[in-house]
């Protein structure tokens, strides 16, 4: 069954169009990059899979059901920026998930946790902004989720972090479940990905796998990225 | 869901009220000691000494009162609209159960803020010769009014109980309307804070508005057969104004899920 | 093992290669068990579905059997092992010898030349 479909998504901001006609979808078992530069759509479309835009016109659906209460049972969801509340110890965290989620592996993170040498005593505040991001992408990962929305994961942190987290992410692959992860960095997440989707100006220029375009094309998504995209 | 939203609300909230009141009965026992003790000393450092601990319960007091009102639109504005919205509400929750949570979580501190503050005013009282004074003066009145007839105790308990009624649904339509004018403010594309003041001012202003010339038209009703005493007109009218309250309530309310429903847009 | 990945060259043959080369080098000795697939794309940085894939093409050679339990293993056929070694020796002794002519080598020069370097390495050793 389809993960994620979009059929003539529009989304309008007063006038301006950031998702202006999407249609596609997604398949259980595919890690996808939803690839494009800055102000193509990818954030936008990330929130109205999450209900926190309502579309303009056309559909969204995570598993034949509209964004709400329901989907967001079966979506875990990585926003741009950390926003994981700042006085909570990773503990407390590890409780609010817990509470919320029915599908939380709790010991799944706290092995993460422990990996990573974090106490459950220390509270976000403390800890450097790649922790943090590490600490809010166990949470996510630690879902047995049916779809994962993973927003810029790697933006802004270190070389080693980025290694961890597209790591974290292969480790806790589940054919039954699809993960996007939207980002411009497509050298370092080339490998990890299945699929790839172009976004440009709030259309889909392409969809296609990794080593389909590398078959035919005889270069890799970085290359065709930066050709497609030439400025 | 509501009781885990609620749960997590109480965490996020006691870390900054408990240690508050805590304050407040510690300034409430200084002042209390300074009173009995420091002013009848003769050394102006004493004296000084005890009217600071006494200025500082006024201080805290003033302070215990106002945080639940920061609290709760700071709650309302950093955990919805600001960075931690993406996480609040992607939660398997509906908006109604967001904002009553919120709601309902406030409205507790409002009342725990008004026994506490009464608690920390019998403390801060407690053994001093004038206000015990006081007191007994009050508890002799009551007594007193035992005598009167059944018809006036009643009414008066009743005029109490609807005072209360109208300070607490007073209070909650007041957050509502910091809801709504938040939302409404968070929805438009910059300048969210500013909107969300306008938004403040232009709901004040209608509802204000609305009372006045509700008011006024009142006058002009002649409501045949209506001839009522003093006593069941002054409980018509606080029955009416707290109709009006829950009804402005509502209206706030139904604005608030609105908006966040339908035109939020987080940063 | 170190994994490696060039741009122009679709993901899943690298894979297969290095994993050959791993087993001719004896990273991955004869008869014994391989990682599981999601252990192998972790370690590679790539993904699970590539991997399964570079697997299902190895198996396909023979070079690696899967037992339905027990999991995936390296073949125990020697022979299979050598003479994938052996392909792989000609396919860089082949790339090899395009490189020279295009610098324009004959044939007695190159191998004198590489006398003269296997010499020096003997020496050396």
């Amino acid at each position: 069954m389809t993960v994620l479909s979009c059929s003539d998504l529009c989304k309008n901001f007063g006038r301006a169009a950031a998702l202006d006609g999407v249609t596609l979808s997604i398949e259980p078992g595919r890690i996808v990059g939803l690839l494009g530069p800055n102000g193509s759509g990818k954030t936008t479309l990330i929130k109205l899979a999450n209900g926190l835009l309502t579309p303009s016109a056309g559909s969204i659906e995570i598993c034949g059901i509209a964004p709400g209460r329901e989907t967001h049972n079966m979506v875990s969801y990585l926003p741009e920026r950390t926003c994981i509340p700042i006085w909570m110890s990773t503990g407390q965290l590890l409780d609010f998930y817990g509470d919320f989620y029915q599908d939380f592996r709790r010991d799944a993170a706290e092995e993460m946790l422990d990996h990573l040498r974090i106490p459950l005593t220390q509270t976000v505040k403390q800890m450097s902004k790649g922790t943090r991001e590490k600490v809010q992408l166990i949470m996510v990962m630690s879902r047995a989720a049916k779809l994962y929305l993973l927003d810029e994961p790697i933006g802004g942190v270190d070389p080693a972090t980025r290694d961890y987290i597209l790591s974290t992410i292969i480790g806790n692959y589940n054919p039954e479940a699809a993960v996007v992860i939207s980002t411009h960095l497509i050298a370092d997440v080339e490998k990890v990905l299945d699929e790839v989707i172009f976004l440009n100006r709030g259309t889909v220029a392409l969809q296609s796998s990794v080593d389909e375009i590398r078959e035919e094309k005889g270069m890799s998504v970085d290359e065709l990225f930066r050709e497609v995209f030439k400025c | 869901m509501l009781g885990k939203l609620m749960k997590h609300e109480f965490r996020a909230t006691r870390r900054v009220m408990l240690p508050l009141y805590l304050i407040l009965l510690v300034t409430a026992v200084a002042a209390n000691f300074s009173t009995r003790m420091l002013f009848d000393s003769r050394h102006w450092v004493l004296t000084t000494l005890g009217t600071l601990l006494v200025i500082s319960f006024g201080v805290a007091v003033a302070g215990v009162c106002v945080m639940p009102v920061l609290l709760m639109v700071q709650r309302f504005y950093k955990n919805l609209l600001q960075d931690e919205g993406y996480i609040m509400l992607t939660l398997p929750a509906s908006i109604h159960q967001h904002v009553w949570a919120k709601l309902i979580v406030s409205a507790a501190w409002f009342v725990v803020t008004v026994v506490v503050v009464i608690a920390a005013g019998c403390v801060m009282a407690f053994d001093i010769g004038v206000i015990r004074d006081f007191f007994e003066g009050l508890w002799d009145l009551l007594w007193e009014l035992r005598k009167l007839e059944a018809f006036y105790a009643f009414n008066g308990v009743g005029y109490l109980a609807e005072l209360a009624a109208l300070a607490f649904f007073g209070l909650a339509a007041m957050c509502l309307q910091f809801y709504a004018a938040l939302a409404i403010g968070h929805s438009a594309a910059n300048h969210k804070m500013v909107c969300s003041v306008g938004a403040f001012f232009a709901l004040q202003f209608a509802t204000q508005f609305l009372a006045s010339t509700g008011l006024y038209q009142l006058s002009f009703v002649n409501w045949p057969g209506w001839q009522i005493s003093g006593m069941a007109a002054i409980h018509v009218g606080m029955l009416v104004a707290l109709v009006c309250v829950v009804v402005y309530g509502a209206i706030f309310y139904a604005v608030t899920v609105y908006f966040l429903n339908r035109r939020l847009n987080l940063e | 093992m170190h994994w490696q990945f060039s741009n122009d060259a679709p993901i899943y043959t690298q894979l297969i290669a290095q994993i050959k080369i791993g087993i001719v080098a004896g990273a991955f000795p004869p008869g014994e068990r391989l990682p599981s697939v999601r252990d192998l794309a972790t370690e590679a940085g790539v993904n699970p579905n590539t991997m399964q894939r570079a697997m299902t093409e190895l198996e396909r050679d023979g070079l690696v059997y899967s037992q339905r339990t027990a999991g995936r293993f390296v073949t125990e056929d020697r022979a299979m092992i050598e003479a994938a070694k052996r392909s792989l020796a000609e396919r860089h002794i082949k790339t090899f010898l395009e490189a020279m002519i295009r610098l324009g080598y004959q044939r007695e020069e190159m191998l004198s030349l590489l006398r003269q370097e296997l010499g020096g390495e003997e020496e050396k050793a």
